[in-house]
């Protein structure tokens, strides 16, 4: 049978009436989840799990998987669409995946443009979940051997131009940006390392053993640096900025966004079909391109819709892109992607090699569903807009004491410690000082992803080599991330150098 | 809307919950009469499986709690926690410290936990004197994993190309150096007299990703647990060389031949077990105890066992405890004669 006629039983499946109730429970949940800061994707989908098991119970084992990983996996892309909403109106990234969005998602919202960059965040999500959906189904075994040929050389080097592209990310100043980046390299190296089991700056404190949990430095550096702002330079003008002037995006907005939802879905897919790199690096990814693309690169930062639009693509694109490892080769890319797959084995459906193969009704249902459930997102998306969209005209009073709240139940949701309650106090100070002092705090927080990512993968890749560095070259994938890398940092400099005036991050 | 959907799906949630508790309550007076004074659980229970998902922890850990629910032996909902890092080392610092009254987290684990405390490098202050030990549940043994279109044909293959130019050879595992899957491929090398400074050993983090490097290329040969390992052989990716029984395993594996077949005199039995924290409160001890008892014997667990391609064997709270002493001196002559002791 050829793809198309799969694809066609797989709709079939996706149509029963149950299944479309399951999709549609799975994405009003996993808006629900995105929306809420701390409910991550990850436990929204090992929560519902014993619930759908339940539901499915009466129904046939191909057939209960089916609808349980049709509403599991809604959750899951669910998710990506609401983490869009509190980075936006709030400055409080719910999930690490749309951190980047708050860098001009949130100016937006200052410039009472919320409506646009919530919709345009929809829009852009919608089309990625369906550029993604038929890169699944026309490239995935294609795709899955590639992603398998990336091996640590490979992951290095691409890790590495995510460093490189770090410049991206400054204020106006390189020195600063860069100073934030080794700070984050720095705080990336505590905890046990991953290769050897050794302690790293722990201290002997067993709450450092695990690391330094990314979502608390995020949420402190952002949101709280945010509130304390305000509080402490009285900027408390309320009404001016916060009137919401309409819904939809302009023309104009439409315009500028086209271009980076397409480069941030295709880029955001690739991402996300490789194994262990995730949403969080596609998005960074996409906001550093769509900068680097910009005819208006200041723009950027002050509020750019193409900032807004670029992200939140590639993060749904990327959620899209980590099906296929799952799918097709039982390696989970992610840790929702792994509860997915826990969620399958229960059912006694091993997904790798044979899946496609001895439970087709599983597989391609579950592919029709995506496109389905992409659809109800943005129909019920664009409504609810609205809804979120006052939230920006609260008062600063009432609005300032809910971030907090929301950031402090967030951080103890996904950790459980009141030790992190503590870090993020200190990174909200911290995040006040580096705004007050132009120092930018995305670097540092894309440094604390990559850097163990970069570690672990060149000390892999060194004992493959026997300790020769070589391997970083002669491995052709790699040494074309190398050469961007370096290029991408050598390229302004030169140009600047034989007199010509680009715009390059100018040391202030 | 979706507002007044999400209070419909948490009062249903409620609802589940409450009467999920009052009936496990009746249940356990009938059986014990007076004596369940003890009102444990109180709330969802949670297992750990100190790895990414897709191992064999992490297998371990989904098969109990699907059965217990499923069974309905215990009727508050078991979540599957997956904490990765350091071979499982990094939970178990958190396990024996942060978590050690914590009845509601049990943990799964197998022969790192001993390997861990007793190696040189990379040793974890924790060991099994730090945890409660419940029940041993499952054996499984370790399998050496080559691609399918790999030139060895043979472990002795295998070993021969280790002898001759060990530079050429990268072993890869799921596991820190020193852990399991380290010991598991080089078993075989140091029987055979190599030079085992010579190996090169690359950790990922989790079977399954090494798996990964082997089908893409970037490992020549793998260590990894026979049970997971057996759906790749199904699809014909990958072949196995050797498996560490004692005897020939069942199933997929079946014409795979043991270490001893291969030449090489020594087994290694990788047992799964579920631990509770070190201060766990006697009423969790006999709770868990009489629990895991009840389902090592159910058919939904022996399907769940026959499934994943393992071997049952249960080991009571006592049983496994004398059992893990036992195994602790086993490791540490091990890893004396690799140099790797503490």
């Amino acid at each position: 049978m050829s793809t198309l006629q799969f694809l066609a039983d797989g709709f079939a499946v996706a149509f029963q009436w149950q299944n479309l109730l399951f999709a549609f429970v799975g994405v009003i949940i996993g808006t629900a989840v995105g929306v809420l800061p701390g409910i991550g994707p990850m436990s929204g989908v090992a929560l519902l799990i014993p619930v759908t098991a339940t539901l499915t119970s009466g129904l046939p084992t191909e057939a209960a998987a089916a609808s349980s990983i049709i509403l599991l996996a809604g959750v899951y892309y669910g998710a990506m669409y609401g983490g869009s909403t509190t980075s936006i109106l709030l400055n409080t990234p719910g999930e690490s995946s749309s951190v980047v969005t708050t860098l001009d998602g949130y100016q937006m919202a200052k410039q009472g443009r919320a409506g646009s960059a919530l919709s345009i965040a929809a829009i852009g999500s919608f089309c990625a979940g369906i550029v993604s959906l038929l890169g699944l189904v026309l490239l995935a075994k294609p795709l899955s051997s590639i992603a398998l040929k990336f091996g640590p050389a490979e992951y290095f080097s691409l890790m590495l131009l995510g460093l490189a592209a770090v410049s991206g990310l400054a204020g106006r100043s390189i020195t600063k940006a860069l100073i934030m980046t080794v700070l984050g390299l720095m705080l990336g190296t505590v905890g046990i390392d991953a290769v050897s089991g050794i302690e790293r700056f722990t201290f002997g404190q067993p709450m450092l053993f695990s690391g330094i949990e990314f979502l608390t430095i995020a949420v402190g550096l952002f949101a709280l640096g945010e509130v304390f702002k305000t509080i402490l330079e009285k900027d408390d003008d309320d009404g001016q900025i916060a009137k919401i002037n309409r819904i939809l995006p302009t023309k104009q907005d439409l315009k500028d966004s086209a271009i980076p939802i397409a480069r941030g879905s295709f880029l955001g897919f690739f991402i996300g079909v490789l194994p262990g790199a995730g949403a969080t690096l596609a998005s960074f990814f996409s906001y550093i391109t769509e900068k680097k693309f910009s005819k208006t690169p200041e723009k950027f930062g002050q509020g750019h819709i193409a900032g807004v639009a670029g992200p939140e693509s590639a993060n749904n694109a990327a959620s899209g892109g980590a099906m296929i490892p799952l799918l097709t080769l039982g390696i989970p890319g992610s840790g929702t992607t792994a509860i997915l797959m826990g969620a399958l084995i229960m059912y006694n459906i091993q997904p790798g090699p044979l899946l496609f193969d001895e439970h087709p009704e599983v597989a391609w249902g579950l592919i029709a569903s995506m496109f389905i459930g992409n659809l109800m997102l943005l129909i019920l998306n664009m409504p609810l807009v609205r809804v979120f969209a006052k939230v920006i005209e609260t008062p600063k009073k009432y609005l300032l004491p809910i971030i907090i709240a929301i950031s402090f139940f967030g951080v103890y949701a996904v950790q459980y410690t009141t030790f992190d309650l503590y870090l993020l106090l200190a990174c909200g100070v911290l995040g006040y000082l580096f705004a007050k002092n132009d120092y930018p705090v995305a670097p540092l927080v894309l440094a604390l992803v990559l850097g163990p990512m970069i570690e672990n993968n060149m000390r892999r890749a060194l004992t493959i080599s026997n300790g020769d560095f070589s391997i970083f070259v002669t491995k052709p994938l790699s040494l074309v991330f190398l050469i961007v890398a370096v290029s991408w940092l050598l390229v302004p400099i030169f140009m600047k150098m034989r007199g010509k005036n680009v715009l390059i991050n100018e040391e202030a | 809307m979706w507002k007044t959907l999400t209070k419909f799906a948490a009062a249903g949630l409620l609802l589940a919950g409450l009467a999920g508790c009052s009936s496990s309550d009746s249940s356990d007076a009938g059986d014990k009469g007076e004596k369940t004074a003890s009102d444990y659980p109180k709330n969802n229970l949670t297992i750990v499986a100190p790895s990414g998902a897709g191992g064999g922890w992490d297998l371990t850990a989904r098969a109990v709690a699907k059965t217990m629910n499923d069974t309905k032996l215990i009727e508050k909902s078991i979540q599957v926690e997956n904490k990765p890092g350091g071979g499982g080392a990094v939970f178990m610092a958190t396990y024996a410290t942060k978590e050690a009254d914590n009845d509601y987290m049990l943990m799964v684990k197998s022969p790192p936990i001993l390997i861990n405390n007793e190696k040189a490098e990379g040793n974890s202050k924790f060991g099994y004197k730090d945890t409660t030990p419940l029940a041993q549940l499952t054996r499984d043994y370790g399998a050496i994993v080559v691609k399918n279109d790999s030139p060895y044909k043979t472990l002795d293959d295998v070993l021969n190309a280790l002898k001759t130019t060990p530079q050429d050879v990268t072993l890869a595992g799921g596991s820190a150096p020193g852990s399991m899957d380290h010991l598991v491929g080089i078993i075989p090398a140091f029987k055979s007299g190599i030079d085992l400074k010579t190996i090169k050993y690359v950790s990922y983090d989790g079977g399954g990703e090494a798996v990964a490097a082997l089908l893409g290329g970037n490992a020549d040969v793998i260590a990894t647990d026979a049970s997971t390992i057996a759906t790749y052989v199904k699809s014909g990716d990958v072949r196995v060389l050797a498996v560490s029984s004692s005897e020939r395993l069942e199933g997929e594996l079946a014409d795979v031949p043991t270490f001893k077949e291969a030449g090489i005199d020594e087994e290694f039995t990788i047992w799964r077990g579920i631990f509770g924290p070190k201060n766990m409160s006697e009423d969790a001890v006999a709770y868990w105890s009489e629990k895991l008892q009840a389902m090592s014997e159910t058919d939904e667990w022996k399907a769940e066992v026959e499934r994943n391609g393992w071997q049952s064997e249960y080991r009571n709270a006592e049983e496994f405890t004398k059992y893990l002493d036992e195994q602790n001196e086993t490791i540490v002559e091990l890893l004396t004669a690799l140099d790797m002791q503490k």
